[in-house]
């Protein structure tokens, strides 16, 4: 997902700037026109129309959405500073996991990254709540768990693995 | 012609209330603005091993960078909206110096909690981290840091009493100033120029993100000193961002009316309050407070309408000021034969920053994007482009124009060279900041891992760019400052 919500928003971001540039070229040329106003009200019902689809289109279904089916299973995460705890160190391939995760003292971010270092999900740790995130691994291997909220002098050094094993139906 | 004439007439009889107390602020504002990008390239080079820098040290200068910086930002976009609203309505001189004390006194103590008391808990405080920090520092170095944003906020408080006061006392009412005659179509003889359409908002959104800010401070500080004294730790994080994010805000939108006030001497043509603008106003002054909670898209125990609030606001916002702020700086630029030096150039280019840096923003405003961007650097991504093209260049622009003198010249060769220079560096800079998102590099992390040396390197180099045009502009300043009062 990443690299396309790069190259979306580079293309957009240059879109713009390149709309500026032409904008203080056309300093030297004519006045706008009449019509300029129009043009704008043209602006806003695009914009408008764009943002209803995609939020439409990207909240449903709901992000946070759990696994409810009967293969999910839960896995417990509890955190502090400067470790996590995971209840399952051998993680099966296919089935949805359900992160159940909890922090004994300050707020924590768990962040679930392949061995290559790619975020493939996250759900931030709060006290006092227990706080629950979706995913399903396809391939087994070692994959890593990283905190991605600031929680103090040894934060960068927040960091566990676990196994995704394949299983035999 | 006549319009160009017009507005040289208009010039000479606007009073320039307070300049000094302005003028001072502004080169408070560019020494530390230059600090605190010092700071940062010190993080930058630090992530990319260049230099050594213990994980202690550099939670602490982020904290300092993090604090200094929205504080600067602040400070300086209110020391310009003053200077502008002056030539609308009489403002006192003698609270724009308490604030300015109350804002000094603020950076005493939390430049004292960071680097006597050691207090590394980010600007952000986040509730309860401040008072659990593992030993690195003590309950005493983490209540001066609040005790210092308290009195930066008292400071500010005072600043928009006064400013609403005097906009009450000449507009009748808030209401009034916020453009309702014109929305509602009623025939209104003394319109609100737009200066004063954006002091009422931001009196009235920031008064009320500071008053929260507050009230979570009092409670972290209670919690410091009275162990037993529990506080929710989501709600404390709901306050923290609502105050830290309309906080920042603010500096933007009060940094922009140096865009209104400023351009027309340029384009001949006056930037006009009308229906549209007052609009566009009034949906700033909602969304800005509503769209807090996409940075709590991660929170999942929230309210699930909340977070969808959040997503939506994050992109609305992105109507007004694209639509009305970006569309009209291309109405009034073209064709108007102007010419473009320094002072301009900065202006019109921070216009193109701020909306050109809310695209990656509103992206990741999606939930579903969140996932996988939220606090990475992503996020330093998006905000440093509003903020380094946006927020400073307005300032810059600013102080350039300060200095400017009665003749608009065409840029000289080192201004020129500065300008590319330091819109090829902070361009360079949040670009590599996105690609380090992409790539799912965390923020915030002191230590970086082999893989991701290359991108911090690249971003060190950039940032070199930018603190050395900024020692251009700032030494600029000062020096023209000296020549024309001595
Ligand atoms: C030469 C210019 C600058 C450099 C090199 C720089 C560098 C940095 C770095 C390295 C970080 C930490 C990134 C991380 O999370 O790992 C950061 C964070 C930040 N910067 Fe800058 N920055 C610059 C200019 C600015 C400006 C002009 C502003 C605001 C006006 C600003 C505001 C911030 C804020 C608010 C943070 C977040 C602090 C936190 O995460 O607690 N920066 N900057
Ligand atoms: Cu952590």
């Amino acid at each position: 997902m990443q690299p396309i919500v790069l190259l979306i928003s580079l293309i957009l971001m240059a879109a713009l700037s390149l709309v500026f540039w032409l904008a203080t070229r056309a300093s030297n040329g004519p006045e706008p026109g009449p019509n300029a106003n129009s043009k704008r009200a043209g602006l806003i019902w695009a914009m408008t129309i764009v943002g209803v689809v995609v939020a439409v289109g990207s909240l449903r279904p709901w992000p946070h959405a759990l696994a409810s089916t009967d293969d999910a299973i839960t896995v417990s995460i509890t955190s502090g500073q400067w470790w996590w705890d995971i209840d399952t160190v051998e993680i099966p391939a296919g089935r949805p996991i359900n992160f159940s995760a909890t922090t004994e003292d300050v707020t924590h971010g768990l962040g679930i990254y392949t061995s290559d270092l790619r975020l493939l999900t996250q759900v931030q740790v709060i006290p006092g709540y227990t706080t629950e995130v979706s995913y399903t691994f396809e391939e087994p291997g070692t994959y890593q768990v990283l905190c991605m909220e600031f929680c103090g002098v040894a934060h960068q050094d927040m960091v566990n693995e676990f196994e995704v094993v394949a299983v035999e139906e | 012609m006549s319009a160009v004439s017009e507005l040289v007439a208009e010039k000479s009889i606007v009073t320039e209330p307070q300049a000094g107390a302005v003028k001072l602020t502004m080169i408070l504002s560019g020494a530390v603005f230059a600090l605190m990008m010092v700071f940062g390239l010190i993080m930058r080079a630090a992530q990319g091993q260049l230099i050594e820098v213990d994980p202690a040290l550099f939670y602490q200068l982020l904290t300092a960078h993090g604090a200094g910086m929205v504080g600067t930002a602040a400070l300086s976009g209110a020391a310009i909206m003053w200077y502008f609203c002056g030539r609308h309505i009489v403002l006192t001189a003698g609270i724009f110096w308490a604030f300015l004390a109350l804002f000094l006194l603020g950076v005493v103590l939390i430049l004292g909690s960071i680097f006597i008391g050691g207090y590394g808990g980010a600007w952000t405080f986040l509730f309860p981290l401040p008072a659990m920090s593992g030993g690195a520092w003590e309950a005493g170095a983490a209540a001066a840091f609040m005790l210092g944003y308290v009195s930066i906020g008292v400071g500010f408080l005072l600043y928009y009493l006064e400013l609403g006061r005097q906009i009450h006392a000449r507009y009748g009412s808030l209401v009034r100033a916020l453009g309702w005659n014109l929305i509602l179509g009623r025939e209104d003889k003394n319109p609100p120029p737009p200066t004063i359409v954006a002091a009422a908002a931001v009196t009235i959104f920031n008064s009320i993100g500071i008053i929260l800010g507050a009230a979570v401070l009092v409670a972290s500080l209670v919690h410091l000193l009275v162990p037993g004294f529990e506080v929710n730790a989501l709600l404390a994080k709901n306050l923290i961002y609502f105050f830290g994010h309309v906080f920042i805000n603010a500096s933007i939108y009060m940094a922009v009316t140096a865009v209104y006030e400023i351009l027309p001497e340029y384009t001949g043509k006056p930037w006009k309050s009308n229906r549209l603008f007052a609009i566009a106003w009034n949906a700033v002054l909602i969304f800005v407070m509503a769209v807090y909670w996409h940075h709590l898209l991660q929170d999942v125990v929230m309210p699930p309408w909340m977070l969808v609030v959040g997503q939506l606001v994050s992109y609305f916002s992105g109507i007004p000021l694209i639509a009305v702020t970006a569309f009209s700086t291309f109405l009034y630029v073209r064709g108007s034969k102007m010419t473009w030096d320094l002072t301009s150039s900065l202006l019109v280019l921070s216009v193109a920053g701020w909306a050109v840096g809310s695209i990656p923003a509103s992206i990741d405003g999606m939930i579903s994007v969140n996932k996988v961007m939220h606090n990475t650097m992503w996020v330093p991504g998006h905000f440093h482009t509003y903020l380094l093209l946006g927020e400073v260049a307005m300032a810059f622009g600013f102080m350039a124009w300060l200095v400017r003198g009665k003749t608009i010249a065409q840029m000289s060769g080192l201004d020129r060279v500065a300008f590319v220079t330091y819109l090829a560096g902070a361009a360079g800079f949040v670009t590599v900041f996105l690609f380090s998102g992409a790539a799912s590099i965390p923020r915030r992390w002191a230590v970086h891992y082999e893989e991701w040396l290359m991108h911090d390197r690249i971003g060190t180099l950039f940032s070199v760019l930018i603190v050395m045009t900024t020692l251009f502009f700032v030494l600029r300043f000062v020096l023209r400052l000296g020549r024309s009062n001595g």
